[in-house]
């Protein structure tokens, strides 16, 4: 029998053996290897290598909180939130497109014999013309002025070679796009409920906006509808500069920290854009009205896009605040100054005030020209920014805006002059139609005089005469410091406690008028190099003219404090129903009851049959005074109209200022032009006070 | 064998061909194709919406008498309250109509109603669409809402010579704006219907609801048309709010589940609402030309 070779067996030898040992443990060795590897992965980097496969896998998303609610003294908000639509590009979904669009333009640049084609460009361009198409059918959607004029032809309005900037895709916010987000869609329109950034929509064509396109727009496609949230101020620019406005800000929020589960710091992240207020109120409560921050931590794709949401955290909503403004009193206000206007018909600047006498609270700041900061509260347009900077209306005119006083600063000088018992009420002085000071000659308003008057018939009148004589015996250093008495240096701090103020942390108020105020004396004058004080410039102060510089609202105090009889009062912008009424630094105003009688008197004499007789009130009667003092703009001489004073006469409750920024060609007195502003704020506020004064006593028990 | 292999070769050459075409051929020609081939089963799905009707027919003709007596009965209550209602709604046009003028207010109608009876519905719950036995020929147009009553049960999509397709209130590719009962600031709030899987319940979600709104106690909140967008007439019923769901927030607003008013599944009869004037969604939809 044949033995087959391939069965065959062959020994063994010790050579193989050996071979085979180095076999095994060469394997081993790896074995070993692998397993120590393994061991040292999982049980010493497995933490690290979690992290470092966490931070490239997983996105934080943070979402910035909804700001708190500002409210009127009545509960109406003045300013709120609103949902905002904006509508994006995918671009990963735009790909095809692209591609397409720069064959056919690249054919285009063959077609002509282009000596150079420069691809780049090209790609650039088919992009933004693919990007264009779509913006046109947002816009043709969205529009409603669009509407089919010729059976199933078209025609939309704006073609995209003369619409406006918002019609049209800007090249450089997409280079931006493509170089820093490319991951995320690219975005069309901001917001469609205020399409185009130079018009200013209705709240309901603003809706109506917003439902066009997610009624009418396909929903498959490249385009998405996104929603956040944004600020909104209903009423617009009523209340502006109170209210201030928001600004974007890319500072992390302080609680991200808080957030260890995730180790955001670690994380990849996008970009955080949150809220911050940027004046006003906005500003000064901002740490009341932000909120927290929430967050999301997602999983992402390859590509970089969302895939799955593991765990997040709902961002919370920042505090409310309730303001002492009443809103009704405010639109009035507003209204009021809205009608004064030059020749030309420009809104002539100006501001106004109203507040509570014995509370501080005002009802009323308004400042013209001003601004909607619904425009400022997203993406700011430079176009718009520069208007405001051009028309003035950056500037809050009731607290930052410094004026010479003019006539209203006649009442402290009769009270400087009574206190100093150089005159007293009933005194009569002989008041022709100039003074002579020095070698100079002060005149009187009224070309012959007002012959004899006494303080009474000074206030009623404005007799310039009288107070030149009064202003020159009382002195520098005592109207000075009369004028301090008042409050006219000092900065108005919100110094309300805590308590008062319901927990709210004691702030300034908008704007505070802290620097530029002034209060001239014979140190002062020397300070800015203009020479040693002489009895000219003490005849100019005695008149609310030369160095002196206030604000209305500081005149407003004054005529509260004159109304309760005091020094001082402190105004709050903040609604408490527990405010005392203590104003701080405040001390009964020094008169005795005659004198104060006469002052008050003479107040109300001026709006009765006075310089304010034309914002006299039937049935109302109050105490005013009015001023019309000079200043220069563009190197020639303009008026300032002023009008204090505070209603009713007999128990006081509100006290108002109004300031008027006459022009170079306009007749700008203080009766004739503040008047009717003051009269209007009146007459709102009147009514409204009777109501409430009747509710309350309904409430009474009976 | 051979020749086996060669008809098998020639089989799949001419399958190669046959795709290779339909990939290369002009979209015009495959457009033409689709559209071919659904007005080639549009008899089948009226024969199936017919058969319907008739096997419904049949059933009911089947009852016993005394049923068909009970049912009678309750039909004439029915017929009763029906009856007073129009009587009430006659008295309140004629009172419009004089009212109109008085004050010489007219405005002409926006929409034409074209009632259709359901063919089919696709028994998936994917695409969440219907077919109804209206098309083209009856002047239904794409986009136009389709309502049952004052509910509104989806949007046309897709309109062929005899029948159209219907994207339903659940459907992915339904979308509209929405007022919520109880909001009495009215704000807007967005619709749309959501993916689900092929056994899962078909839904709509509501999002973008205000963080401080809450349904109105003891009962469920409606979900009104705001009927600012165009394409749905104001105050139409779109169904209610899930409050099961409902404290789901995302980001800054809320969300919730809506839950259709009528069952879609059970719909026989629907009326689309073709608006007299074709709007600029429409346009777009049917890809005309604008500048």
């Amino acid at each position: 029998m044949k033995e087959s070779s391939d069965t065959r067996v062959l020994p063994s030898t010790p050579v193989d053996r050996l071979r085979l040992y180095g076999v095994f443990f060469f394997f081993f060795a790896g074995f070993l290897y692998v397993i120590g590897g393994l061991v040292y992965r999982q049980l010493i980097q497995s933490n690290d290598l979690k992290e470092q496969s966490d931070t490239q896998s997983r996105r934080v998303v943070l979402r910035p909180p909804a700001r708190g609610r500002i409210y009127d003294r009545n509960g109406f908000p003045l300013v709120d939130n609103r949902a905002r639509w904006s509508v994006k590009a995918d671009l990963a979904s735009l790909q095809k497109e692209f591609r397409a669009e720069y064959l056919r333009l690249l054919a285009a640049e063959k077609a002509r014999e282009a000596v150079s084609i420069d691809r780049e460009k090209l790609m650039e361009d088919a992009r933004v013309r693919v990007l264009q198409g779509w913006l046109n059918k947002v816009w043709f959607v969205i529009d409603e002025t669009n509407r089919n004029t010729k059976g199933r032809n078209w025609v939309a309005k704006l073609t995209p070679v003369t619409a406006p900037a918002e019609r049209q895709i800007n090249i450089d916010e997409l280079r931006k796009h493509l170089r820093e987000r490319r991951a995320l869609p690219f975005t069309l329109v901001n917001d469609l409920a205020f399409p185009g950034a130079g018009q200013a929509l209705t709240a309901d064509d603003g809706t109506k906006s917003v439902a066009r396109f997610i009624e009418q727009f396909p929903v498959e496609g490249p385009i998405r509808l996104d929603q956040d949230n944004v600020r909104t101020y209903p009423y617009g620019p009523m209340a502006a500069h109170v209210l201030g406005y928001v600004k974007d800000t890319d500072m992390l929020p302080d609680n991200v920290d808080d957030i260890s589960e995730v180790r955001v710091e670690s994380m990849q992240r996008l970009r955080y854009t949150g809220k911050t207020g940027a004046a006003g109120v906005e500003l000064s409560y901002n740490n009341i009205l932000s909120g927290r921050s929430g967050w999301e931590l997602w999983t992402k794709t390859s590509s970089g896009y969302n895939q799955t949401r593991l765990k997040f955290s709902e961002p919370e909503q920042g505090g409310n605040v309730m303001l002492s403004i009443d809103y009704r009193i405010q639109q009035a206000t507003e209204s009021a100054l809205g009608k004064l206007k030059d020749p030309q018909g420009n809104l002539l600047p100006a501001a106004a005030v109203m507040i509570d006498v014995h509370s501080g609270e005002i009802l009323s700041l308004a400042s013209q020209p001003s601004f909607d900061p619904n425009r400022l509260a997203d993406r700011v347009s430079s176009k718009y920014y520069d208007e405001i900077e051009k028309t003035g209306g950056w500037l809050n005119r009731a607290t930052q805006g410094l004026y010479p006083p003019g006539s209203t600063f006649k009442v402290i000088t009769a009270t400087a002059g009574m206190r100093k018992k150089v005159v007293d009420w009933d005194d009569v002085l002989d008041c022709g139609p100039f003074f002579r000071v020095g070698n100079r000659d002060y005149p009187e308003h009224e070309p012959v005089g007002y012959g004899e008057v006494n303080l009474d018939k000074m206030l009623a009148v404005s007799c310039n005469v009288w107070n030149y004589q009064v202003g020159l015996r009382t002195g520098i250093e005592a109207l000075a410091a009369e004028s301090r008495r008042f409050g006219l240096d000092a900065p108005l701090l919100q110094t309300i406690s805590d308590m008062e103020t319901g927990g709210l942390p004691m702030t300034e108020l908008p704007y505070a008028a802290s620097r530029g105020l002034v209060v001239p004396d014979r140190a002062y004058k020397l300070r800015i190099g203009a020479g040693a004080w002489n009895d000219g410039d003490t005849a100019n102060l005695s008149i609310g003219q030369g160095y002196l510089l206030t604000t209305p609202l500081h005149m407003a105090c004054v005529a509260a404090s004159i109304a309760r009889g005091e020094t001082r009062t402190v105004p709050s912008i903040i609604h408490s129903q527990e405010r005392t009424g203590r104003h701080i630094g405040s001390v009964p105003i020094g008169l005795n009851a005659d004198q104060l009688e006469a002052l008050r008197g003479g107040m109300v004499r001026c709006v009765e049959e006075g310089t304010a007789r034309v914002a006299r009130i039937p049935g109302l009667p109050y105490a005013g005074k009015t001023g019309t003092s000079e200043y220069f703009k563009k190197g020639e001489k303009a008026h300032l109209a002023w009008m204090i004073g505070y209603a009713p006469a007999d128990h006081p409750v509100v006290a108002f200022a109004v300031l008027v920024e006459g022009q170079t060609d306009t007749n700008t007195w203080g009766g004739k032009t503040a008047g009717p502003v003051a009269k209007e704020m009146l007459e709102t506020w009147w009514p409204i006070a009777v109501k409430a004064n009747q509710d309350e006593n309904s409430k009474a028990p009976r | 064998m051979d020749q086996n292999r060669q008809g098998a070769r020639a089989s799949y050459v001419a399958l190669a061909v046959f795709v290779a075409l339909w990939i290369l051929a002009p979209s015009a020609v495959r457009r033409f194709n689709r559209e071919a081939f659904v007005e080639f089963q549009a008899p089948a799905l009226h024969l199936l919406g017919k058969s319907r009707d008739l096997a419904t027919f049949w059933e009911k003709k089947s009852r016993s008498v005394e049923e068909m007596a009970a049912a009678g009965r309750d039909l004439a209550r029915v017929n009763a309250a029906l009856e007073i209602q129009i009587n009430k709604f006659e008295d309140i046009r004629r009172e419009n109509v004089r009212l109109r003028e008085i004050t010489h207010y007219n405005v002409p109608a926006e929409y034409m109603s074209v009632v259709a009876r359901v063919a089919t519905r696709d028994s998936s719950s994917w695409w969440q669409r219907i077919v109804i036995r209206k098309g083209r020929n009856d002047g239904i147009r794409p986009g136009a809402p389709v309502v049952f009553g004052n509910t509104v049960v989806g949007r046309v999509t897709a309109v062929h010579l005899t029948t159209s397709e219907i994207d339903l209130v659940t459907s992915p590719g339904f979308r509209c704006t929405a007022y919520l009962e109880g909001d009495d600031q009215n704000h807007i709030v967005l619709v749309n219907g959501v993916a689900s899987n092929s056994l899962g319940t078909a839904k709509a979600r509501v999002s973008v609801i205000p963080r401080d709104y809450s349904i109105p106690a003891g009962q469920p909140a409606r979900v009104f048309t705001t009927g600012m967008g165009g394409v749905f007439p104001s105050r139409l019923i779109l169904g209610y709010l899930d409050g099961g769901t409902y404290a789901t927030q995302v980001g800054n607003f809320k969300e919730s589940l809506l839950v259709p008013s009528r069952d879609l599944y059970n719909l026989q009869e629907v009326s689309v609402l073709v608006p007299l004037h074709q709007n600029p969604g429409e346009a777009l939809m049917q890809g005309d030309q604008f500048q």
